[in-house]
């Protein structure tokens, strides 16, 4: 395959990143690199450590060894023009606010302490939500939204954090079709803005006409490439076989040993 | 003599230390529990204010040992505060040190640090019994609080904590909020969650320190609850369940000054011949208490009363539904006998007559001599359910492959709950179909 275009500046490169540590599923030695302008998707079985490997991306995972950077910087460095889209169920939907104060947490990043969100911060809020289709909703407290319109109020608070690379843990998970028709149109919204997009995904019929790249994962790197050339049977076989079992076991021993735990 | 005027409890000398001093109180730590309430840490609250026990006494102590004479009411009570948020901040790195390095579960911790160290705390206290008793009168006051012995200096040592508190809490309020919602987002936007975390411990510290002295350790993290959650039932904001917060901790505060007063004052008119002294720590409680658990109940939006009544609304709306569907099945136009109607109802008859009779007072039924015949709108509503009943029952076989002859039931109970924008959306991807699983057909939309 030859490169007509311009190589692309790497939007994510992850390096001997492993993972091993507390409740998180493993990952043992992953390496990679994303060009920018992508929508990735990320897929692989329950517990291949999919949504650990954004996590430790993004920070809130601590690595054993290995690092991420975002266009050859820092995560610390980077921090502004990285936003993140959690598990719709990671949190309580019956928390006191409206769907305007939770699309507004994604400005507080930039605010920072003892500042307050401007009116330029309160546009920006509104353009964003009206993007998302939820105008009609957004005085409304966040629990009396459909899962649908939960996972879009999400997506539009990473949006109104106008980060370059966007970090997304299921967002097609229990959605209606409009919704997950609303998150793909936005997905390629942003690709032609050539922002990056990692999508942690769980529906393999859909990853050929969603996705450009895809990253592999079973508890270390199956494979990373445009879905042209990685996807197949082959990859997806050794994605989703059985034959890391004994892989899986032997991380298992090794997390124990790292925390102190005896093995029985 | 006190005549129990409520502006005499803000004026008299003697009543006004403990009023003022309660509402600060009693604000202040609704606001800080609210934080505490949102953050699921209700617990903590709990742990920490039998944490500050032994520090109370120590302060004694430490105030017996340099030789502060007991009258001494300022420097007491400033050296049992530090003593108190001394052994509390203890008291929290305990629980952590559990929690995280010795993977305690954290309720485990939680109960394990209250009770050490509380029993910590009266082991010191009947020690100090002996070597400084006058002090130690002076420190049990900490254990169920007294609110009537304060003095004026109590208002300004609780108006700058309040102060304090109510400033640190709106500067911090975008985080506060953002780390008690989600965390892990608030982390990947660059928020030290740790410093925030740091700033709501020393809150809920002073709201502590400042409460024992009226409420008592024992009863201090009802203060922090009570007000939080009875708040929360009114309002889908934050910043509108910190204001109620703070109204219905300083109500309680004065509530619970004032009927001690005046209950004590009624009684002692009553019965002369006993004595009574109703404490107003436990009054404050138990006000806050009777507030929280009248939101419960009746909040006009979350209580359990409005609730109740919303879920027999929507019985009463399905049993009209279902009589409705029944009369459906007749031939259009003709006139059902009731003895028709109620051969398949399990209701009894009485009740079968009342809603029949009311279906037909609104309209959708219309009553003649032999029985009952739907009316133009009542066809329109009982096609509607019939259809969403089918258009279901499709859904169900063809998308989630159930079995045939299972799906009537599930499709009993949703046809009631399907809004149009469902039933357009369910039409949509069903490709409006012309019959349903038992081969009986659809009707169409009714314009």
């Amino acid at each position: 395959m030859t490169h007509l275009k311009e190589p692309r500046e790497n939007a994510l490169h992850i390096h001997h990143l492993t993972v091993n540590y507390d409740q998180t599923p493993v990952l043992w030695d992953i390496d990679c690199s994303i060009p920018s302008g992508n929508i990735v998707g990320i897929i692989g079985p329950n517990g291949a450590g999919k949504s650990t490997l954004i996590k430790t991306a993004l920070g809130l995972v601590q690595p054993i060894s290995g690092k991420t950077t975002f266009f050859g910087k820092s995560l610390e460095e980077s921090r502004r023009r990285i936003a993140y889209v959690p598990q719709r169920e990671s949190v309580d939907w019956d928390f006191p606010i409206t769907v305007k104060n939770l699309v507004m947490m994604g400005r507080y990043g930039t605010l920072g302490l003892f500042r307050w969100p401007k009116q330029a911060d309160h546009a920006a809020v509104n353009h964003y939500i009206e993007a998302m289709g939820l105008t009609p909703y957004a005085d409304r407290q966040i629990n009396q939204l459909s899962g649908g319109q939960q996972q879009r109020a999400f997506i539009a608070r990473a949006l109104v954090q106008e980060a370059d690379i966007y970090f997304m843990d299921e967002p097609f998970a229990g959605v209606d079709m409009g919704t997950e028709k609303a998150i793909m149109d936005m997905l390629h919204h942003l690709k032609s803005h050539g922002k990056t997009v990692f999508v942690v995904h769980h529906d393999l019929n859909t990853v050929e006409t969603s996705f450009d790249w895809i990253l592999m994962l079973n508890l270390r790197l199956i494979a990373c490439g445009p879905v042209v050339e990685v996807f197949n049977t082959d990859t997806l076989m050794m994605t989703y076989g059985k034959t890391y079992a004994l892989l899986d076991d032997v991380l298992k021993i090794s997390q124990a040993r790292s925390q102190g735990i005896k093995n029985r | 003599m006190i005549d129990g005027s409520l502006l005499q409890f803000f004026t008299d000398p003697i009543l006004r230390a403990p009023t003022i001093g309660c509402i600060l109180m009693c604000i202040s730590s609704g606001l800080v529990g609210v934080v505490v309430f949102l953050k699921k840490q209700s617990l903590i609250g709990e742990a920490l204010s039998h944490a500050t026990y032994p520090g109370v006494i120590l302060g004694a102590m430490i105030a017996g040992v340099f030789e502060i004479d007991s009258s001494n009411d300022v420097l007491i009570t400033i050296f049992v505060m530090l003593g108190a948020s001394f052994t509390a901040l203890i008291g929290l790195w305990c629980i952590h040190f559990l929690q995280h390095k010795v993977k305690v579960p954290s309720d485990s911790a939680l109960c394990f640090v209250l009770a050490a160290f509380f029993g910590i705390g009266l082991t010191l206290a009947s020690q100090m019994q002996f070597a400084f008793s006058s002090l130690y009168r002076q420190a049990q006051i900490y254990l169920y609080g007294q609110a009537a012995t304060m003095i004026d200096i109590h208002i300004w040592v609780y108006s700058i904590l309040f102060v304090c508190v109510t400033i640190v809490i709106s500067l911090f309020y975008k985080e506060i909020r953002t780390i008690a919602f989600d965390r892990e987002y608030a982390r990947s936007l660059g928020i030290n969650t740790r410093t925030v975390d740091h700033i709501i411990y020393l809150l809920i510290v002073i709201a502590l320190v400042i409460g024992i002295r009226s409420v008592g350790v024992v009863l201090m993290s009802a203060m922090l609850i009570a007000p939080a959650v009875a708040a929360r039932q009114y309002t889908h904001k934050l910043y509108i369940t910190f204001i109620l917060a703070a109204l219905f901790g300083g109500v309680s505060g004065f509530l619970g000054n004032y009927f001690s007063i005046s209950i004590g004052n009624a009684l002692a008119i009553h019965f002369p011949t006993h004595h009574f002294a109703l404490a107003t720590g436990p009054m404050i409680v138990i006000v806050a208490s009777i507030l929280c658990l009248l939101s419960l109940l009746f909040a006009p939006e979350r209580g359990l009363v409005i609730r109740y009544l919303r879920i027999a609304h929507f019985r009463y709306h399905c049993l009209q539904e279902n009589l409705l569907k029944a009369c459906w099945r007749f031939p259009e136009g003709k006139t059902i006998p009731f003895d028709e109607i109620s051969k398949y109802q399990s209701l009894s008859p009485t009740y079968l007559r009342f809603v029949l009779a009311s279906l037909a007072w609104q309209g959708w039924l219309l009553k003649e001599p032999a029985g009952y015949r739907l009316s133009p709108e009542g066809r329109a509503w009982s096609t509607r359910i019939v259809r969403l009943h089918r258009l279901w029952e499709v859904y169900l076989v063809d998308y989630l492959g159930m079995g045939v002859e299972r799906v009537h039931r599930s499709a009993e109970e949703m046809e009631h709950i399907i809004t149009p924008e469902l039933e357009r959306e369910l039409t949509l991807l069903l490709n409006d179909p012309k019959r349903d699983p038992h081969s009986q057909p659809i009707p169409k939309e009714f314009e």
